[in-house]
């Protein structure tokens, strides 16, 4: 626990100054600088520019707040819906609990990142670029529960058991009442499963944006900005390419830390 | 604390694509005298008449014999395995005089019979030969051999470049198509791995030598690698592994300009063209108010006045594009019109275009008559990073005048489904690959009838009069025989459609090729294939 003290106050430092850098008076992550495409550092454009002129710092900041804010909302969206289903599959009986682990089997034997660029090149070509990444990050959530509720699940059984919940039922709680007691319980369960899964999104989210099926162009995303890596050419003229991806790995090792137990 | 292994397979996962990508990054091994470059894909026929494809037709071009050679050099249509042709007065017979002593790869003679067969064989409905529509009334053609050496070919009606026609016919021995591995041409195909790639030999019985009476072709063999990745293609360029590359890409041409400047080459605008186009399919699901901005001239006018064409060919071509404003590029000396008047960037003048026609600004954001907001979506090919540079940028001109763009990549498949079939989209940004400068090979895309009249595909009678007067100008350039009727009916089509503007006309991409110092008798073209078109005059130093 006290290594996690540090580790988010770095990750806090770094979503304010994205916030500072995106929210800076005359900068814009789209506004394209024509003049200077690929451009290094300079007082204008602290880390250059991209491939056409736009502000590499500013979209990498803008990026990191677009990931962390869909990752954070969509590791909720998974963790509540994985709550609900490895809680009910626990104490509604043995066959609805069988049911709903088959359910969750089926889903995680899905070839996930197919499913997801059926998704999202199935959505109407006009979604704006802002719909386009809340889409991406709602099909990510509505994808991503299972493992976490069968996680929830065997830990929801555990909870059955436990003394306290058998001296609840021989003291005559009622079905609500439990489950107001239940949740607090369960909480051990759940903040790993959310911490866990907002690297997870956040990777998924890269990996999407890096086949062109993520957010939508001008919106910045770590996927858009990795594929430069791809091109050899541009390598060459800045160093300030392998920015995106350094940052990248930085914050997917801080919130690896996070989330692992002490 | 302990190594997160999560993250560890993340890491690997994220690696592993890069390093396969390095490790496939190996050539085949190269015989000597081999000469050796890349093709995208693999070949989706070696049958000569069934071509469809690029890479198909690279393979036809350097294995096949023709009767008539088109010199992508001098733009002249020259004898090959005829010895000479002649079009009679009214441009309906065609008679072709055969060399003497001519064999194919296996030794057995070629004579006017198997000259017959393979024109017959072309023409027939069941072949499906692309190649057949060029002759305009296929089944109204025939061939006869009034001797071993001589063909006539009689045509229904006169077929204006009909000699061109005869480059894309492979001669193959009668009754005998045997998917190139017999050939008349300059290689036979001697091997073929899928995916890996396609191997040549040298056809012995090549009728062609050069000024000194030496047998051509000079190499042993061509490979062709089939691969992709032009970074795979550069790594394996400078290694000396292939000798050179067509089609380079902007950024790459740039790193190979600081690492071997000696080997690149731009040839300037192509006959090529980008171009964006907003979808007036009449079958089209888009609603009625979306369709009437796109069928409105004015609001397409103002479209291509917000269009900094300047920066397309200087910020996504990194200066290796011409801004375009007609579909013949000014590459095609003898088709362009020069004097066309065509909307400029102008933003001034498309805000006020778009104010007469009744469009207005609601706060930032355009709006039509009925106060509907003007946004679309422009679709394009992923993994075109040009043509997505392009969409983006445009996404901001247009942002000037309070257009909300969407750019939407989707693979080609896909795009294609949407464009041709479902015609569900907006607007598209593709590119046009002409490989010949003739207008008459783009009767395709031009009549209204055609399904390639990509803004309105197959109309049943032209849906405007001004493509009911492209119509009758495409027509009768195609059928006289006169250069300067001809030249002015494509003059009046390329004004017509500057006017129009049912496509915008984006850049003309330059021709960038990377040659090896190595590779001798190299007479780069700008028409397709650019270097390889005089391949059997091609040789590498070691193979000399």
């Amino acid at each position: 626990m006290r290594l996690k003290v540090p580790v988010l106050a770095v990750l806090i430092a770094l979503v304010l100054a994205a916030c500072a850098i995106v929210l800076a008076p005359g900068t814009s992550y789209a506004l394209q600088d024509r003049d200077l495409p690929l451009a290094g550092s300079s007082v204008h454009h602290l880390a250059g520019t991209d491939a056409l002129g736009r502000d590499r710092l500013t979209r990498v900041a803008a990026a990191l707040l677009l990931s962390m804010a869909g990752s954070i909302a969509a590791a909720a969206l998974t963790t509540a819906a994985a709550a609900g289903v490895g809680a009910m599959a626990a104490f509604a009986g043995e066959g609805v609990g069988w049911a709903a682990m088959l359910v969750c089997d089926v889903f995680l034997a899905l070839p996930w990142l197919f499913l997801l660029m059926m998704v999202r090149s199935a959505l109407p070509l006009n979604t704006s670029p802002g719909n386009s990444a809340e889409i991406t990050f709602f099909v990510l959530a509505a994808l991503g529960w299972p493992a976490c509720a069968r996680a929830v699940y065997r830990g929801a059984l555990r909870l059955k058991s436990a003394d306290w919940m058998l001296q609840a039922r021989a003291g005559g709680l009622k079905r609500m009442q439990v489950i107001r007691h239940l949740l607090p319980n369960m909480l051990p369960l759940l903040v790993p499963q959310f911490l866990i899964s907002v690297p997870a999104f956040v990777i998924a989210e890269a990996n999407l944006g890096a086949l062109g099926l993520g957010v939508g162009p001008p919106l910045p995303s770590w996927g858009g900005m990795l594929l430069e890596l791809d091109n050899s050419a541009m390598l060459l003229q800045t160093r300030w390419v392998y920015f995106p991806v350094a940052l990248l790995v930085a914050v997917l090792l801080l919130l690896e830390a996070v989330a692992v137990e002490d | 604390m302990r190594f997160p292994g999560r993250f560890a397979c993340w890491i690997l996962i994220a690696l592993a694509a890069p390093v396969a990508r390095i490790c496939a990054a190996q050539a085949a091994t190269r015989l000597p005298g081999e000469l050796a470059w890349t093709i995208g894909y693999d070949p989706k026929t070696f049958d000569p008449a069934k071509v469809d494809d690029q890479e198909s037709e690279m393979v036809r071009y350097l294995t096949a014999g023709v009767l008539l050679r088109f010199n992508r050099h001098t733009q002249e249509v020259t004898p090959s395995l005829a010895e000479s042709w002649t079009v009679s007065q009214d441009g309906r017979t065609v008679t072709f005089r055969m060399r003497q002593g001519l064999k194919f790869s296996d030794g057995s003679p070629l004579t006017s019979k198997d000259a017959a067969w393979s024109v017959r064989r072309v023409l027939l409905p069941d072949t499906k030969a692309p190649v057949a529509e060029e002759f305009v009334s296929p089944a109204g053609v025939t061939v006869d051999t009034p001797d071993a050496s001589t063909v006539v070919v009689r045509l229904p009606k006169r077929v204006v470049g009909i000699g061109k026609v005869f480059d894309e016919i492979a001669i193959e021995p009668a009754g005998r198509p045997s998917e190139g591995r017999v050939t008349a041409g300059p290689f036979v195909v001697s091997d073929y791995k899928r995916s890996q790639y396609v191997r040549l030999k040298r056809n012995s019985y090549f009728a062609a030598r050069d000024g000194s009476g030496n047998q051509l072709p000079y190499s042993t063999g061509v490979r062709l690698d089939i691969l992709e990745n032009p970074e795979q293609q550069i790594r394996i360029f400078t290694r000396g592994g292939y000798d050179l590359i067509e089609s380079l890409p902007p950024d790459y041409f740039e790193l190979l300009k600081k690492t071997a400047p000696n080997t690149v080459r731009d040839l300037g605008a192509g006959l090529n063209t980008e171009q964006l186009w907003f979808n007036q399919a009449a079958a089209s699901p888009l609603p009625a108010w979306e369709k009437s901005w796109f069928e409105n001239r004015a609001f397409r006018v103002a479209v291509s006045q917000a269009i900094r064409r300047d920066d397309l060919a200087r910020v996504a071509y990194l200066g290796h594009a011409t801004p375009a404003y007609s579909f013949i590029s000014p590459a095609n000396t003898v088709w362009y019109d020069s004097k066309i008047i065509a909307p400029h960037t102008d933003v001034a003048a498309a805000k006020a275009g778009l104010k007469r026609a009744g469009f207005r600004l609601k706060g930032t954001q355009l709006v039509d008559a009925a106060g509907h907001p003007v946004k679309f979506s422009i679709l394009t090919n992923a993994g075109n990073a040009q043509r997505n540079k392009m969409a983006t940028l445009i996404q901001q001109d247009l942002g000037a005048l309070g257009i909300e763009v969407t750019v939407v990549a989707l693979d080609f498949p896909a795009l294609i489904e949407r464009m041709m079939h479902t015609q569900d989209y907006e607007a598209c940004l593709l590119g046009l690959e002409n490989v010949d400068p003739d207008p008459n090979a783009m009767m395709n895309i031009w009549l209204s009838s055609s399904e390639n009249h990509q803004w309105n595909p197959s109309e049943k009678k032209p849906a405007t009069t001004w493509e009911a007067e492209i119509d009758r100008a495409m027509n009768d350039q195609a059928v006289s025989a006169n250069p300067v009727v001809r030249k002015r009916a494509v003059d009046h089509v390329q004004q017509i459609v500057a006017d129009e503007q049912p496509f915008i006309y984006l850049v003309y991409p330059n021709v960038l090729l990377a040659v090896s110092t190595k590779l001798q008798g190299v007479k780069p073209a700008v028409l397709e294939p650019q270097v390889v078109w005089n391949v059997e005059e091609l040789r590498t130093e070691v193979g000399r």
